[in-house]
């Protein structure tokens, strides 16, 4: 019997060849698919230089499916639409809410998706900036 | 050719304030292991005179109270510089044939895949897109030898006008950056040879350009006149010399694409044993290395690519942690694509005699070394791969050193991503 190296992980499932003597008959018509697999990260990575998490805590998207607790993928690479929602970092506070802005006015608009919550009007005197466009939420059942 | 220097500006406070927008125009420093001293620098904070290297309470001591409220520290955070090192160096591997990266926060790229002309207009929008995507604003310098990129992209970082993009493509614009560059901020003067310039009266790049070449190379040897070449426009540093002593690399193109992860591991983990074995055998000992892959440039699909840097809360020498932490790297970034090449390159190489290595490393590593020196005996033995590792995965998170001012890792550790206020 041949062993051979030992030198990649169990821990990720990569299974060990011990020696090809040990197999007996025919060989597994699965072995050429062997490493395929579904990765819901991959699905959800569209650019993995641009593309971080964050946690939601609170609860005024909640009619948007977002919840508390709930874990985004946020993708900076994206130029916010009106319609999107967006991470956002208003007056050194980071927060989630629907994008809109507004041309006639020359202000942008949060929108809260909770009906408990007021939007907020950001004008040229906050500090603000949208820091990417959420493109996927996570929630636990 | 072209080369182009790209430069990230104050890279470890940038870092932090990509979660920090708060703090974009306000004095921040990191401070090294053990919290002591400043390693970088906001540009607020140069200009209340925050020195690079000044011990932190001293800093403390001549603001007074009222101006150190103003200013932001942070501890280094390792994990988190190196996952967006990682993310930069990924982007501009793609915007390039061929990507040198020097350090964990500059690389050179080679530009002969675009007219000259189109080079600063094109790597405009490549740092628009490294400051959008990732959040870090860089500077890039482009020139026909490396010495004159490195220098174009300190003008590029200088002066806003330039839009993160200096170029010297004519003589006169050489000549120019040349004269209101001093010496010993050129590229490969060393504190040694800035001892031996500073009685002949030379004190910018061009005075040192202007000299016979038989005067560079009697006073400084080859590596002073490989620079007087440089600066006078001849491309002639074989980076992977100058890079000899500071860097060990090992790399394979693969004939046909490897798209299994565990035939990619092995190959990668069979490099970074040998290079760890060629870092004992300089008794050096690594502080940082990077791990890459990526698939065909020639393909007619986006170039897959796969970049980290890993940066270790101690340096080391030892087979098992630096494949233990090049793996934990490698699956954080893993895809299935066919990768055609693949290889490691070791950093911030330090003397293993170095003292310095005592402000990192609080460990009792003698065992560890032991083992190490069991390991090689046997191998030397019974053949080079008697003993190999197997997989060890290391905490990377475990506090080794005073870090009180330490910044979640964002990007790394799933408890410590950006909260959203809802």
């Amino acid at each position: 019997m041949k062993l051979t190296n030992i030198s990649t992980a169990h821990d990720m499932g990569i299974e060990l060849e011990i020696a090809d003597g040990l197999h007996a008959g025919f060989p597994s018509p699965a072995q050429d698919h062997a490493g395929e697999t579904i990765d819901l990260a991959r699905e959800m990575v569209r650019h993995p230089e641009s593309t971080f998490y964050a946690r939601i805590s609170g609860n005024s998207m909640i009619e948007a499916g977002i919840h508390d607790g709930d874990i985004v993928v946020i993708d900076r690479s994206l130029e916010a639409q009106n319609g999107n929602y967006v991470a956002a970092c208003i007056d050194g506070e980071f927060t989630i809410k629907e994008y809109l802005f507004d041309a006639k006015n020359q202000c942008a608009w949060l929108i809260p998706h909770n009906k408990d919550f007021q939007k907020i009007k950001v004008t040229a005197d906050n500090q603000f900036c949208i820091w990417g466009v959420i493109t996927h939420c996570v929630h636990r059942l | 050719m072209y080369y182009a220097l790209c430069d990230c500006n104050n890279f470890f406070v940038s870092c932090e304030r990509v979660f920090r927008p708060d703090l974009e125009g306000k004095p921040v420093v990191v401070l090294s292991g053990n919290d002591g001293c400043v390693v970088s620098r906001s540009n607020e904070a140069k200009k209340l005179g925050i020195k690079m290297g000044e011990p932190w309470f001293e800093v403390k001591r001549r603001l007074g109270e009222r101006q150190e409220a103003s200013v932001t520290a942070f501890s280094s955070n390792f994990s988190l510089y190196g996952d967006l090192s990682s993310r930069v160096m990924s982007l501009l591997a793609k915007h390039t044939p061929r990507l040198e990266q020097y350090s964990i926060d500059e690389a050179f790229l080679h530009c002969d895949h675009l007219p000259i002309h189109d080079l600063k207009p094109y790597y405009e929008q490549v740092v628009k897109q490294i400051r959008k995507w990732v959040g870090i604003p860089v500077s890039i310098g482009l020139a026909p030898t490396r010495t004159l990129a490195k220098i174009a992209s300190k003008y590029a970082k200088q002066y806003p006008a330039y839009n993160g993009v200096c170029i010297i493509d004519t003589d006169e614009k050489r000549q120019k950056a040349l004269q209101g560059f001093a010496i010993e901020d050129v590229w490969g003067i060393g504190r040694q040879a800035q001892k031996k310039l500073l009685p002949t009266g030379i004190v910018t790049a061009c005075d040192f350009s202007q000299r016979l070449p038989e005067f560079a190379k009697n006073l400084l040897h080859k590596p002073g006149l490989q620079t007087w070449q440089e600066l006078n426009g001849y491309d002639c540093i074989d980076i992977t010399e100058r890079a000899e002593r500071q860097s060990i690399s090992q790399s394979r193109t693969f004939e046909r694409g490897i798209t299994d992860q565990a035939t990619l591991e092995k190959a990668l983990v069979d490099f970074m044993s040998d290079c760890a074995d060629k870092l004992r055998k300089q008794r050096s000992l690594c502080r940082q290395f990077s791990v890459y892959a990526h698939t065909s440039r020639f393909a007619e699909e986006e170039m897959q690519v796969i970049h980290q840097i890993v940066t270790l809360p101690f340096p080391t020498a030892i087979t098992a942690e630096l494949v233990g932490y090049m793996l934990a790297a490698l699956r954080k970034q893993w895809r299935p694509y066919p990768y055609k090449k693949a290889g490691v390159v070791l950093m911030g190489l330090t003397p293993a005699d170095n003292a310095q290595q005592m402000l990192f490393d609080e460990r009792p590593k003698e065992r560890d070394e032991r083992l190490q020196k069991a390991i090689d005996h046997i191998n030397s033995q019974y053949g080079k791969t008697a003993l190999k590792v197997a997989t060890q995965v290391l905490n990377t998170d475990q506090p080794l050193t005073k870090r009180e001012k330490l910044s979640p890792c964002y990007t790394t550790n799933l408890r410590d991503i950006l909260v959203l206020k809802c």
